[in-house]
């Protein structure tokens, strides 16, 4: 069987989630409401560090519809939950009288309304034993833990390349702590009965939820279900099951009736992660005709004082570049915050701000054009594997971009271009995204009404998964859009990885493929012996399919319809699973790829008053097959408005003695607004990647990291301000 | 959120709710109520027992004469750019309007709620910091110590109290010499707008001269001479959306190269909306070059108080007045 020609696929059909999302139709795990519904609010730390002395609930219990309230007084123990590949589950709340962080939950109210509910927690009093909080970053008295991801890298004598090298550039990079914050406030409804758990989630994972709910509660995971049809966004925010969700669970057994918990925007900044702030360290060697000779990347990042973040920084520098000598090292420290998570390209969108600003100093040592620099070390091949990519089309990305750009225009010179009172400024940087695929489900069925159900466990956190697997579905099962429905974010459905990591849409998409060609196999056995069938005896690479039928290759008159084998064979339906795993590299020989971008940005900068506008974005992108031109390029404008507020207005702001969040709410953390966004222009250039069937590269990330550096080369192109430290703000900007 | 249980109360005549209000310590006013439903619901700072809502008062719409344009307390922010005389003859009013907030909010928030909107102050709206001597006094000063405090006044601030008065209309507002309609149980007052703010001093709760009760029911804009030429100029890190970290109302006269008449105010800086009469001074009657507006910005900021955070203010603020004065004056070299 091969894939018919790609008129479903590729096209920009429409989301299909779109118009019950915009007529507020669709149900968001807020939006549910079931019957004898509790509603609960929490109680949150206002101190950083110590130990809770007195937790006085009394005058709580007595006001008007309270149902109950659980500290780690009263709270049932949890088991701790499954390690994922992300690294261990949150801890579960409730347990200790430890305070480790500003805004930890220590108690839980439920009652009967939810003013009722917000009204007792305030009623809770709490009295602490305070200690010194660890909060800052440089703060020694942080433990700090070396090579946390075992991820530290070494090739060649970096060391000994860099004493050697003809130019060296040494610097240290500082990035902000940003806060996810997607506009759906995160919300778990719980219901228990008869030792059945059902949820209604913000997740980006189902079947982890469902696992670790499991886990934490002592029950089967058979006898856990978790929906999250719809998530209002996340970013990466609801990759893990964080505290909030076990405090719904557990409230709802204790009540024995289903609880609603909404998090509210303050809570969303303590309670779901954030992106850790950095101080990175570069090193870099190169020979006077721009060839890198050594690379040195050193990453400082924060983490929680009691939990994990899986989020390599340095090490993303290893695969960049063509370079011998390479080392990069991650190191993590301790601190008295809320755990730090994935926020929409961890680690990379860090990692590029230190590596692409590097590498604009470098060609200005060099005086060598910056693009030019970034051509001269291609990495043609994986440099850490030494294999060929599995597909990698950055030089195009370069070519084209910086023609629609129109790069040549840039005149080298610093503050030499102007567009009145503006000093105008052009960067560039370079994103080679890291490559990541997991094990993923997937079940398909066709019926007697010869439509199809595709179906699985997996999340759309507003991406499109809805969208492109219901074309990738109707291409692979030869029907129309309108005759295939696929469902997800069911942890009943077959099992699905996080939607994460850019990962989703290679993973799903080849179980998807995996699927719909065993249900093609699954019609090809039915009629296997049968004499009535034209397609009789027929193997999978004998047939394809269209119109809703199985045909032959070389005769499309051959053949016939699901409906027709169906009809013939008593049967309803027929039914396959498909499953995807990533492959081996070393047994394909080659290194798998992850996206590829460049991009060029024009900022514009009033020198006197420190106004920084970035007018015009270019990302080329190398996205593998783009299963729906449309949504992925969506992703791209959105990613590139993300990475224009890390760059400059982003900034989770911890008060330095308390470690309150000074700005947790979305009048005082500044996100990027329609003003602040010029023009956006996207482009996608390459070919399906060469790894998997359906040859998709994931395009949910690689938009965001680059455009922070080209963000501050192009302001140094413009003033002569090297900026190293984001976000870029007015102050740093005066004269 | 959090939330306390309140009795909520439609007014629909002036003098009864100024009289429900004045003789009840836990009543307050609602009009718009974004600031107001904020500090309630959202921040829980403010514990009303009563809430008595202004909005359906016969206090809305907007007037003018030659001389004064007259305007509602509970006109809108949009209505009142909208309107014509508006437009035509107090051009900085106008763009100072649709400079602040965004449109949902202008639709909601009203002209007396906009003067009487309270500080932006990230410890002062929060109820788990025990110091902030505005909203409990004698406590301290969080802020002062704390980390980004951006956001915060350099003019009129002192160790008590960095908050800023974050209004952009009022900094025309209070350029202009707008007078404030006030009904208290004892009748009507008209104040001036630049004596109804005070510093924070030693009591930073203080905000205003009004007392408990006193409602706003309009204010009177004294309209410029046709000769006039005014400019809102609004400096912040995000294009739309964001308050000041410095403003510039500005008002110039010029005739033959002198500046005749000079009107400023300055907003992101005060802990009250800021009239420049040190500047201002400076200007009248001097040449309108650029030397002279960098003078004006010099003698304005002469003295600010200034904390880690906000020590790069006085030199934007100098900057922003010279470009806002010369983008009206000319005198460019
Ligand atoms: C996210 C956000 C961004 C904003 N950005 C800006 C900005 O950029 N620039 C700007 O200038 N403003 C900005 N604002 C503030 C906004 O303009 C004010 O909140 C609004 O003007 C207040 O008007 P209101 O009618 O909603 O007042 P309310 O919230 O109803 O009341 C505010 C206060 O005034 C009292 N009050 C109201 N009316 C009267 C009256 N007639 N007499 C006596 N007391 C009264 C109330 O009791 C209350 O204490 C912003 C607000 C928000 C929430
Ligand atoms: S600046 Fe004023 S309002 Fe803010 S914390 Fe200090 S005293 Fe309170």
């Amino acid at each position: 069987m091969t894939m018919t020609r790609p008129v479903i696929v590729g096209a920009g059909v429409d989301r299909v989630d779109g118009p019950l999302k915009v007529a507020g139709a669709a149900p968001y795990s807020s939006d549910i409401d079931l019957p004898g519904m509790a509603h609960v609010a929490l109680v949150r730390s206002t101190i950083a560090a110590g130990r809770v002395t007195r937790l006085d609930t009394g005058a709580a219990e007595q006001l008007p519809g309270v149902l109950a309230v659980l500290t780690h007084h009263n709270a049932p123990r949890l088991a701790t939950g499954p390690a994922t590949n992300l690294g261990p589950t949150p801890p579960p709340p409730l347990q200790d009288d430890r305070v480790r962080h500003h805004g930890q939950y220590l108690a839980v109210v439920v009652a009967e309304k939810p003013y009722q509910a917000s009204a007792a927690a305030r009623a809770v009093t709490v009295e602490y034993e305070r200690e010194e909080p660890v909060l800052r970053i440089e703060d020694p008295a942080g433990e700090v833990r070396t090579d946390p991801f075992g991820m530290d890298s070494a090739r060649g004598d970096s060391a000994g390349a860099l004493a050697a090298a003809e130019v060296v550039h040494e610097a240290t990079y500082v990035t902000a702590e940003n806060t996810n914050n997607p506009l759906g406030l995160f919300a778990t409804v719980a219901q228990w009965s008869g030792g059945r758990l059902t949820v209604h989630d913000a997740t980006q994972w189902t079947s982890n939820t469902c696992q670790t709910l499991a886990q934490m509660f002592g029950v089967p995971e058979s006898a856990v279900r978790v929906h999250a049809k719809y998530v209002g966004g996340a970013f990466g925010s609801g990759l893990r099951v964080w505290p909030h969700v076990v405090l719904a669970v557990m409230a709802a057994r204790t009540v024995g009736r289903p609880v609603k918990l909404v998090l509210s925007r303050p809570e969303m900044f303590t309670g779901v992660g954030h992106r850790p702030n950095t101080v990175q360290s570069l090193r870099l060697g190169a020979a006077r005709d721009g060839r890198l000779v050594a690379i040195e990347h050193e990453a400082l990042q924060t983490v929680a004082m009691d939990d994990e973040n899986m989020e390599p920084v340095a090490s993303a520098s290893a695969s960049a570049y063509a370079c011998p000598n390479v080392t990069t090292r991650d190191r993590q420290r301790r601190l008295n915050i809320p755990c730090p998570g994935s926020m929409r390209a961890p680690g990379e969108a860090q990692a590029n701000f230190a590596l692409e600003s590097a590498l604009d100093e470098l060609s200005y040592l060099l005086d060598m054009d910056p693009l030019d620099l970034r051509l001269r070390n291609y990495a043609e091949v994986q440099p850490q594997f030494g294999l060929p990519w599995s597909s990698k089309a950055l030089r195009e990305c370069y070519q084209v971009g910086a023609e629609r750009f129109g790069w040549s225009r840039r005149d080298r010179r610093i503050g030499a271009m102007r567009d009145g009172r503006w000093l105008v400024g052009y960067g560039v940087a370079g994103v080679s995204y890291l490559w990541w695929q997991v094990h993923c489900e997937a079940r398909a069925t066709v019926g007697r009404d010869g439509t199809a159900y595709v179906r699985s466990a997996a999340t759309d956190i507003g991406t499109g998964t809805y969208t492109v697997m219901r074309q990738l579905s109707a291409e692979l099962l030869g029907l129309e859009l309108d005759q295939v429905r696929f469902d997800l974010g069911d942890s009943d459905m077959p099992w699905s990885p996080q939607a994460g990591g850019s990962g989703l849409t290679g993973a799903l998409g080849n179980a998807v493929h995996a699927a719909c060609r065993e249900l093609i196999r699954a019609f090809l056995r039915t009629v296997v012996n049968d004499s009535a069938s034209p397609l009789r005896g027929c193997t999978i690479d004998d047939v394809t399919v269209s119109g809703g039928r199985i045909h032959h290759r070389a005769d499309g008159k051959l053949g016939e319809s699901f409906v027709a084998i169906l009809a013939r064979h008593g049967l309803d339906e027929l039914t396959a699973d498909g499953v995807s795993d990533p492959p081996d590299p070393q047994e394909v020989g080659l290194a798998p790829a992850g996206a590829f971008a460049a991009k060029f940005v024009e900022v514009h900068v009033d020198p006197e008053l420190g106004l920084l506008r970035v007018p015009r974005v270019v990302s080329v992108v190398d996205g593998g097959r783009i299963l729906n031109e449309k949504l992925a390029r969506s992703q791209i404008i959105g990613a590139t408005v993300g990475g224009i507020g890390q760059a400059i207005l982003e900034e989770t702001v911890t008060d330095p003695r308390t470690g309150r969040i000074a700005n947790a709410n979305l009048g005082d953390y500044l996100v990027a607004v329609n003003a602040d966004i010029g023009e956006i222009d996207v482009t996608f250039v390459g070919e399906p990647d060469r790894l998997t069937p359906v040859g998709t590269k994931g395009v949910g990330e690689v938009g965001l990291p680059g455009t922070a550096a080209a963000i501050a080369n192009a302001v140094h192109h413009a003033t002569g301000k090297r900026i190293r430290s984001l976000p870029i703000t007015i102050d740093e900007l005066l004269d | 959120m959090t939330v306390r249980a309140f009795e909520y109360v439609r007014a629909d005549d002036v003098g009864a709710a100024v009289a429900m209000v004045s003789a009840d310590p836990a009543a307050q006013y609602l009009a718009g109520g974004t600031t107001q439903v904020d500090l309630m619901l959202k921040d829980g700072i403010l514990e009303p027992e009563r809430v008595v809502d202004i909005t359906r008062l016969p206090l809305r719409g907007i007037t003018a004469d030659d001389r004064t344009l007259r305007v509602g307390a509970l006109t809108t922010m949009e209505e009142l750019a909208a309107d014509p005389t508006v437009a035509g003859r107090l051009p900085f009013v106008r763009a100072a309007l649709l400079a602040g907030a965004s449109t949902q909010l202008r639709n909601m928030a009203t002209i007396g709620g906009n003067l009487l909107q309270r500080t932006r102050c990230r410890y002062f709206r929060d109820p788990t910091v025990p110091d902030c001597n505005k909203r409990t006094p004698s406590t301290g000063c969080a802020a002062i110590t704390g980390a980004g405090a951006r956001m915060h006044a350099i003019l009129g601030a002192g160790e008590t109290c960095i908050a800023l008065h974050a209004s952009d209309l009022c900094v025309p507002l209070v350029a202009l010499d707008t007078v404030v309609r006030v009904r208290g149980i004892e009748g009507e007052r008209r104040i001036p707008l630049t004596e109804f703010y005070v510093l924070p001093g030693d009591r930073p709760d203080i905000e205003t001269v009004l007392r408990h009760g006193d409602l706003v029911t309009g204010i009177e804009i004294p309209l410029p001479p046709a000769a006039t030429r005014s400019g809102y100029l609004k400096v912040r890190d995000r294009a739309s959306y964001e308050f000041a970290l410095v403003s510039v109302a500005a008002a110039l006269t010029v005739q033959g190269g002198t500046v005749t008449e000079a009107r400023l105010g300055l907003g992101g800086v005060g802990t009250i909306p800021w009239r420049a009469r040190a500047a201002e001074q400076i200007l009248t009657g001097a040449p309108a070059t650029v030397q002279t507006y960098r003078a004006a910005a010099e003698a304005e900021l002469r003295d600010p108080f200034t904390v880690p955070g906000t020590a790069f203010k006085p030199e934007l603020a100098r900057r922003t007045i010279v470009r806002a004065l010369a983008e009206l004056g000319g005198g460019e070299a």
